[in-house]
């Protein structure tokens, strides 16, 4: 019976798009998603202890505790969950942005909320999937399914970034499917490409495949200095579909260079370690190099993403995996309540430009509150869950890297807080556009909650690591 | 059987050329509607007598998706952006054809070098390796968007083809799962092209650069501030 899970999971927001595009009334729509979302946390979630292991044809789909992509999976459900409320205020009050400054008013909510739950779907299933070639088709799914949300307002650079993420990812994504096709050609004839039972016999054959597979997952989860299309699709989607994009569509493909690392043989082990320290240095440094005077702020949560992807690339190259797991959960969280902050900015200014916005403690002092502490906390600010992460990676790291990361994060730091302390101080400066009110706060909910819950599971999660001794419990 | 392959192996060579060489959409349409009936066509040519079910209709369906299907779909979206050629290259085309000359000798020194064990799989692998390298030359030497998603799927027929020449078949729902994909990417693509042509009135990408970190041609903000006081 548990192993029918996977396939119910997968089902839920497929059976939820369907019912969406069958019914008329508004409100009963915005009740299926959030029905959706709330159906399939409390499966993943509640089905913890079970294991699945469903078998279709030839590959298979799995669900494990014991496995990275059960945290993932986690993270998907309980982000998408978050959206789904999130959405019930941000729509209308979209919409009504939109109406007071003459824009075009964007997608329908019908096709907004079906592809947004095909997106969801194509993300649990890259977590089910079990073999190298179900991976990559899942992976490209989340392209095709992410696409259209990116030209949510179809402005011209909405669908300039749009074009930018379809072209460059799926190219990258070809690479990762050679790379595949590599993979086949490293194991002995016929022998499946499932994670679990790989049995590498060439490895020179399996060098090229982790190259190639490395180059094209990790543009899609956007280490530098593949990440030129990320700080354009993220700044340009709607907030709540950036929180997904950032918070777990880059886990769902640092997923992918994962499962390559962990199939390696033995001798290959530093090869692959190097690979993932090298970019994820790379990462830092690109990403310092561009939040030092960045002129957007939703671009500046995208060069934080890039960031936090090297550091976790990082995380795995130096084989603190735990680590990497409790600072995804995290990083995920505390992006997703950052980018839905922007959101509620991006409603009340109407621009991106960190120059028009000033003195948020006197007009949104809600939204303040929350875009000062998340900062803070996606920074590494000591009582940030991200803080104790970043510590154990310094202490893993050795004198030379250590010293590189903190000096690199020490920069980043400082960039962001000084934009941060921009927006957030100063009196309020007049503005040419229409302003919402009374909307923006109401839309604020949300995002408090999270920032009450990302604090609630910090405080849980400091007793547990405590008795968890960090890394030597999350051995996979 | 031997011979058949290499002719087709051949058609591929002189395929990739005539892609190069050429400026006329309808023409390049054309000449992607060809790759993918010779794609088709390859593992039944192979398998002849000890032909498997499953890999036999995953050829079909490939030869009905990658030689009709997609190549209609383009040619809809040549109609609706209103494009018949690729008027100025970033590199010409005599030059173009030098180059995939070059790529020809680059897949075949590389296919020498790699460990293969026949001779079938050495020549299939050399051509796949210049359909990608082709592939990935098309994107990145032509403006129109058109010709871009052109290039794609040149590149994506040259790792399809790479498979069949090491006779490593995934498993027939990976296949099919890849040749959706595919299809539904070259589906949003033309939407995007017809989108792109009605809000920019052109279709040539590299003049998309509203969106930019660099200075010089930044001006990101400017177009929110443009379109919100329109």
């Amino acid at each position: 019976m548990t192993n029918y899970i996977p396939l119910f999971l997968l089902s839920i927001p497929l059976a939820g798009a369907v019912f969406i595009l069958l019914c008329r009334e508004k409100f009963i729509r915005h009740i299926l998603t959030i029905f959706a979302a709330l159906l399939l946390a409390t499966v993943i979630l509640g089905a913890y202890t079970k294991r699945g292991l469903y078998t279709i044809g030839s590959t298979q789909l799995g669900f494990d505790i014991y496995d990275p992509a059960f945290y993932v999976l986690g993270i998907t459900s309980v982000l998408f969950f978050l959206v789904t409320f999130y959405l019930r205020s941000w729509l209308p009050a979209d919409k009504e942005s939109a109406a007071l400054r003459n824009e075009p008013h964007g997608m329908s909510t019908k096709t907004f909320a079906v592809l947004l739950l095909i997106f969801v779907d194509t993300m649990v299933l890259t977590a089910l999937s079990r073999d190298f070639g179900m991976l990559w088709v899942a992976v490209e799914a989340t392209t095709l399914a992410s696409a259209p949300l990116i030209n949510f307002h179809k402005t011209k650079s909405s669908l300039e970034a749009m074009w930018k993420y379809l072209l460059l990812c799926s190219l990258g994504i070809g690479l990762a499917l050679f790379g595949t096709m590599l993979l086949s050609a490293s194991l002995a004839q016929n022998a499946s490409l499932s994670f679990y039972s790989m049995a590498v016999q060439s490895p020179q054959w399996f060098k090229a495949a982790f190259v190639f597979c490395f180059a094209g997952y990790g543009l899609k989860c956007g280490l530098a200095p593949f990440h030129s299309w990320l700080p354009d699709a993220h700044s340009e989607a709607p907030s709540p579909v950036s929180a997904l994009l950032s918070g777990s569509l880059l886990n769902c493909a640092l997923l992918g260079m994962w499962r390559m690392r962990d199939v390696a043989p033995e001798g290959l082990l530093p090869f692959c370690n190097n690979f993932f320290i090298f970019f994820g240095i790379v990462s830092l440094v690109i990403a310092a190099f561009f939040i030092i005077g960045q002129k957007d702020y939703k671009r500046m949560l995208a060069y934080s993403s890039v960031e936090h992807m090297g550091l976790i690339a990082l995380m795995i190259g130096f084989s603190s995996e735990g680590t990497a797991l409790i600072h995804m959960i995290f990083h995920s969280l505390i992006k997703m309540l950052l980018f839905l902050t922007a959101g509620n900015l991006l409603l009340y200014y109407g621009t991106r430009k960190i120059a028009s916005v000033q003195g948020l403690f006197t007009t949104l002092p809600k939204n303040a509150r929350n875009w000062m502490i998340g900062m803070l906390f996606i920074c590494g600010t000591p009582p940030s869950p991200l803080f104790f992460t970043e510590w154990v990676l310094v202490s893993r790291a050795g004198f030379v890297y250590g010293a590189i990361i903190l000096l690199l994060l020490f920069i980043i730091f400082c960039a962001m807080c000084s934009i941060v302390m921009k927006m957030c101080m100063g009196g309020e400066i007049k503005n040419d556009f229409p302003q919402l009110g009374a909307t923006t706060e109401k839309v604020t909910r949300v995002p408090s909650f999270i920032l009450f819950s990302i604090i609630l599971a910090f405080v849980a999660s400091m007793a547990s690591l405590y008795l968890l001794a960090i890394d030597n419990f999350f051995k996979f | 059987m031997d011979n058949m392959t290499q002719f087709i192996l051949v058609l591929f060579l002189f395929n990739c050329l005539f892609l190069a060489a050429s400026s006329r959409m309808l023409h390049l349409i054309r000449l992607v509607a060809v790759q993918g009936f010779l794609l088709g066509a390859l593992p039944l040519v192979i398998d002849i007598g000890f032909i498997h079910f499953e890999s036999g209709i995953l050829s079909l369906i490939n030869l009905v998706i990658k030689g009709t299907l997609l190549p209609y779909l383009l040619y809809v979206a040549m109609k609706k952006a209103s494009v018949k050629r690729e008027l100025e290259p970033v590199i010409g085309y005599s030059f173009s054809a030098l180059a995939v000359l070059l790529f020809c000798g680059a897949g075949f020194w590389i296919a020498n070098n790699l460990p293969l064990p026949t001779f079938f799989a050495k020549t299939t692998v050399a051509t796949s390796f210049t359909l990608l390298l082709t592939g990935l030359f098309l994107v990145a030497a032509r403006k129109k968007a058109l010709t871009q998603v052109i290039g794609f799927l040149t590149f994506e027929n040259g790792i399809t083809l790479f498979g069949i020449g090491l006779m490593r078949h995934h498993h027939f729902l990976v296949e099919l799962g890849i040749l959706l994909d595919v299809f539904v990417l070259v589906f949003i693509m033309g939407i995007a092209i017809c989108q792109i042509q009605r809000e920019f009135s052109h279709i040539d990408a590299d003049k998309l650069t509203t969106l930019d970190d660099l200075p010089e041609n930044s001006s990101s903000g400017d177009v929110t501030a443009k379109e919100a006081s329109k």
